[in-house]
């Protein structure tokens, strides 16, 4: 799998991405770091502890995040989330989290698989 | 005049015609005569020779025989030996040499026969005479058979059976042998011989006729065919007989001619008469005098019918030019009227503004001390002075036009400035008269060409002033210019331009004149507007010159339309390559075709275009685009809008939108009058109509900020920011690394502030000027983007209140950007980090 392929399987905008950064090494650097970046276990924690105001910052800089790396369908997510938060809790907030942790997931799992492959190859 | 010219070439045709006629006859008469005596001189030629060479003939014949006689005594003398072998052998000789008879002649005529049928002589005496006086003679005769012999007679003195002496020897020879001889014996031959004595009666004679005398039968033949004076040429031929001379004649017996010829013969008392007769030859010679009357009248009527082709054509062509020339002749006096009346129209016009320059100019002298009253005179004297330089240019270009000196000078032209400068003249009068006035343009294939600049807008001034002037105030004018292919090939460009008014119109009749010469429609509600006329005519004039047509549609009361096509030569012109940055932008107007013709063009430039018809939908519009936080670039705004107009409309959306974002009004008036208003109104420039597609990229490059053409090169090759310092408040690492990423590539150094606090505190413990900007995250924990920015604003150090601080945010809301201003940042970019707009604001904001 390619780091294409991937963007494709995430539905993020490769071309968009590589045009930004400028180069495809850059991306794939930006997008294995993606992994071990906190905000999302943050968004999951103040969810629970129901700290809606963090909730609504750790949202915030997973749609910021998702801009900066292309990741369309997560950002399209977490943005409706980070709207939904802005005002403090609302009805649709765990039906939109629902969604921004599966498309978290999705987005996660073909990192890693990407990171698989390349570590073997 | 015309009579006098059909009766002159009538009359000298029929002349012509009869001269021609009496020559043709004459030649043809004159000619048959002269083959005819011609015919006469050879046959009188050919004739006398034929005789001589016959008479010659003749007297070799009797020569010979006579010689043959003579041998015969020469051979056999008398008294040479005895008698009866003498005789003997005078016999033997005589066979011998194929004579018919011998006899010894006595000198009284008795013949004592020696052999052969014993011969008797027709005429005695001559032949008696000859010989006695001693000389050789022939003589005609007959034998005991009665057969016609020839005598052939020599003197010889033999002793003759009865004792006497012979006066000569006489040998007998059948006629026919010297009808033989004498080719007298041919069947059908075309000369008749015969053989007479002086008397006329036939020695020899090839015909039997019933007559023994010649003359006898000249004179029946005559009786027969009816001869004219025969016995006149009779006469004359025997007096010639007897004269013993030779005679030749021409005898006419009816339509028979013969011709006679008679010369005497030697050695007797004959004549050879060779007649000839014309039958044969007058056959021929009719023949031909007939071919040649018949060539000779073919040939008159040949020439004759030339001639009346001739005449014909010269005839068609006199009166072709006879008409001609009444035409010409009407048409110059029309033209003459109509040039008086000109002239009388022009007085009249030219003595109105003259009049009042006098007047006013006196009145100015009047009121020297009042400057108002003085200046008012010299404005309306302006006026006037200029009406009348008005009339006086018409009146030169129509006479340069008349005279055919006027010339074209093509030279490459840009329509845009074409449309431009007509469109500044004609402002302030479409102003004064508050005439809506738009001007489209669309499908421009090609805004350079080769065309006479200066007469083209000529020619477009004279319809706009035309219609300004016959358009009532708060009338429209509507300007509209397109391009399409060609049917002149790829290096033309078909080019309309329409002129619409909603005036006063025109009447059919004057539709049809208008564009004459020395015309204008004579209505008193046009006796109020002053003109020569001659407006038109010099348009239609410059517009045929430039190979162009003109069509006019127009309704009395409704208005006009005037339309001008022409095939315009492409100019190459090494155009500018028109890219400006991919910019979204709005285009908003009331016509949908210059929406959709401005977007076109805007996309040929790299330019994604929108376009809205009214100010509300504009706005609802820009609303949208804004929630998504995907504002336009541009936008660009017609002044005239139904509803809400441009200036309200630009009021709107600076409401929403920041100070960034360039509102363009587009307009084909002038743009000082409402200038204050719109800046007032947040509009940050001004477009003037038509939109060409230069006219666009001129009017938008400004707004793209100069180097930033070319956004990926002067990024990394024009723009240094080597050794400037940056701080970046940024609270998620990933982000921060990105961020650093990109800047670094441009020179600048970077470092992190993990939160507001530690921003503020980095801030504060660097050396003053050690930072140019810092980049402001809004969200972060600690201390908000915000907070930290109030708190370094508030900072006691020299470039607390002067370092740039731009805020990056992934919601630019406007409420947002309103804060961010507020609590004292200079600019916001949003995320993602967007290169080129982070680029511009950093050279912008850092010095």
């Amino acid at each position: 799998m390619s780091l294409k392929e991937c963007y494709q399987s995430i539905g993020g905008n490769y071309e968009d991405a590589v045009g930004r950064l400028y180069s495809e090494k850059l991306v794939r650097k930006f997008v294995f770091k993606f992994l071990n970046d906190p905000s999302y276990q943050l968004l999951e924690k103040s969810m629970q502890e129901q700290n809606y105001a963090e909730a609504f910052r750790a949202s915030h800089t997973i749609k910021g995040i998702c801009q900066n790396l292309s990741f369309n369908r997560l950002q399209e997510s977490s943005s409706a989330l980070t709207e939904a938060l802005r005002a403090g809790y609302s009805p649709q907030v765990p039906e939109l989290v629902e969604k921004v942790k599966a498309d978290y997931r999705e987005t996660v799992e073909a990192i890693q698989r990407l990171q698989a492959e390349e570590g073997m190859g | 005049m015309h009579y006098k010219t059909t009766r002159f070439l009538t009359v000298s045709l029929v002349l012509v015609s009869v001269l021609c006629i009496l020559v043709f006859s004459f030649l043809a008469v004159y000619m048959n005569g002269q083959s005819r005596d011609t015919i006469s001189k050879v046959g009188t030629i050919y004739m006398s020779g034929t005789s001589d060479q016959l008479s010659l003939n003749f007297e070799t014949t009797m020569e010979l025989c006579l010689s043959q006689v003579q041998a015969l005594a020469d051979t056999v003398p008398p008294g040479g030996g005895e008698t009866q072998a003498l005789r003997a052998e005078l016999s033997y000789n005589a066979r011998a040499r194929d004579f018919d008879a011998l006899a010894f002649c006595s000198s009284d005529g008795q013949f004592e026969m020696l052999y052969g049928s014993p011969v008797k002589i027709t005429d005695p005496e001559p032949f008696l005479g000859s010989l006695n006086g001693g000389d050789i003679k022939i003589a005609i005769g007959s034998n005991e058979a009665d057969e016609k012999i020839v005598l052939l007679g020599v003197p010889a003195a033999y002793e003759m059976a009865n004792g006497s002496t012979s006066t000569a020897l006489v040998a007998a020879l059948p006629v026919e042998y010297f009808q033989k001889a004498l080719m007298l014996d041919e069947k059908d031959p075309l000369i008749y011989f015969y053989i007479i004595r002086q008397n006329g009666s036939f020695v020899i004679r090839n015909q039997h006729s019933g007559h023994d005398n010649y003359f006898d039968y000249l004179r029946d033949t005559s009786r027969k065919l009816g001869g004219e004076n025969t016995q006149g040429d009779i006469n004359a031929l025997s007096a010639a007989l007897s004269a013993h001379v030779s005679y030749s004649d021409v005898m006419q017996f009816g339509r028979e001619r013969w011709h006679i010829h008679c010369t005497g013969l030697r050695y007797s008392e004959w004549f050879l008469v060779s007649v000839l007769p014309y039958g044969e030859l007058n056959e021929a010679v009719d023949s031909l005098s007939f071919h040649w009357i018949a060539l000779a009248l073919l040939a008159c009527f040949i020439v004759l019918l030339a001639l009346l082709a001739v005449f014909r054509v010269y005839f068609k062509m006199t009166r072709q030019q006879i008409r001609e020339l009444e035409a010409a002749r009407e048409e110059a006096m029309h033209a003459n009227q109509a040039k008086s009346e000109f002239l009388s129209n022009m007085s009249h016009d030219i003595r109105t503004p003259m009049n009042a320059i006098v007047g006013i100019t006196a009145i100015a002298s009047a009121n020297i001390d009042n400057p108002q009253q003085l200046q008012n005179c010299l404005k309306k004297i302006t006026l006037s002075s200029k009406h009348l330089l008005g009339l006086i240019n018409d009146v030169l270009d129509m006479s340069k036009i008349e005279s055919g000196k006027m010339t074209l000078s093509m030279d490459q032209v840009s329509l845009r400035e074409v449309m431009d400068s007509i469109v500044s003249i004609v402002q302030p009068q479409i102003k004064a008269k508050k005439q809506v006035f738009d001007i489209f343009i669309h499908d421009i294939l090609s805004e350079n060409v080769f065309c006479d600049s200066v007469h083209l807008n000529q020619v477009l001034l004279n319809f706009l002033s035309n219609a300004i002037k016959f358009t009532p105030e708060g009338g429209s004018i509507q300007v509209t210019l397109y391009e399409e292919e060609s049917p002149k090939g790829e290096d033309y460009v078909r080019t309309h331009i329409f002129v619409k008014d909603t005036g006063i119109g025109m009447a059919p009749e004057f539709q049809k004149k208008i564009f004459d010469s020395f015309t204008r429609e004579d209505s008193t509600r046009v006796r109020k507007t002053e003109g020569t006329g001659l407006g038109m005519t010099i348009t239609k004039y410059i517009i045929d010159a430039m190979g162009g047509t003109i069509q006019l549609r127009s309704e009395l009361g409704k208005g006009s339309e005037f339309h001008v096509t022409f095939d315009l030569e492409r100019a190459e012109v090494p155009e500018e390559e028109m890219i400006l940055p991919e910019w979204e932008m709005l285009v908003v107007d009331d016509d949908r075709m210059l929406c959709e013709s401005t977007t076109a063009s805007l996309a040929s430039i790299g330019i994604k275009a929108e376009w809205a018809l009214d100010g509300e939908s504009a706005l609802t519009m820009v609303e949208q685009r804004h929630q998504k936080r995907q504002d336009y670039h541009i936008i660009l705004l017609d002044w005239k809008l139904p509803g809400i107009d441009g200036i309200q409309t630009a009021k709107h959306i600076r409401e929403k939108l920041s100070d960034e974002i360039p509102i363009l009004l587009i307009s084909a008036y002038d743009w000082s009058e409402i200038e204050k208003e719109a800046r007032e109104a947040g509009v940050s420039g001004f477009i003037s109509k038509p939109l060409f597609k230069s006219t666009l990229y001129y009017g938008l490059k400004q707004y793209a900020g100069g180097d930033d053409l070319r956004p990926k090169e002067s990024t990394e090759q024009e723009v240094d920011f080597n050794g400037k310092h940056i701080l970046l408040a940024e609270d998620n690492e990933l982000n921060w690394e990105i961020a650093e990423e990109l800047l670094s590539t441009l020179g600048l150094k970077l470092d992190w502030a993990e939160n507001g606090q530690i921003c503020v505190d980095k801030f504060q413990n660097s050396d003053p000027g050690h930072y140019d900007a810092i980049l402001m995250d809004l969200r972060m924990p600690v201390m908000t983007g915000y907070e930290a920015t109030t708190a370094i604003r508030a900072l006691k150090r020299s470039d607390a209140a002067t370092i740039p601080i731009i805020a990056m945010t992934a919601d630019a809301f406007s409420e947002d950007v309103q804060r961010c201003l507020a609590c004292g940042m200079n600019a916001h970019i949003a995320k993602p980090i967007d290169m080129r707009e982070t680029v511009r604001l950093l050279k912008k904001l850092m010095k």
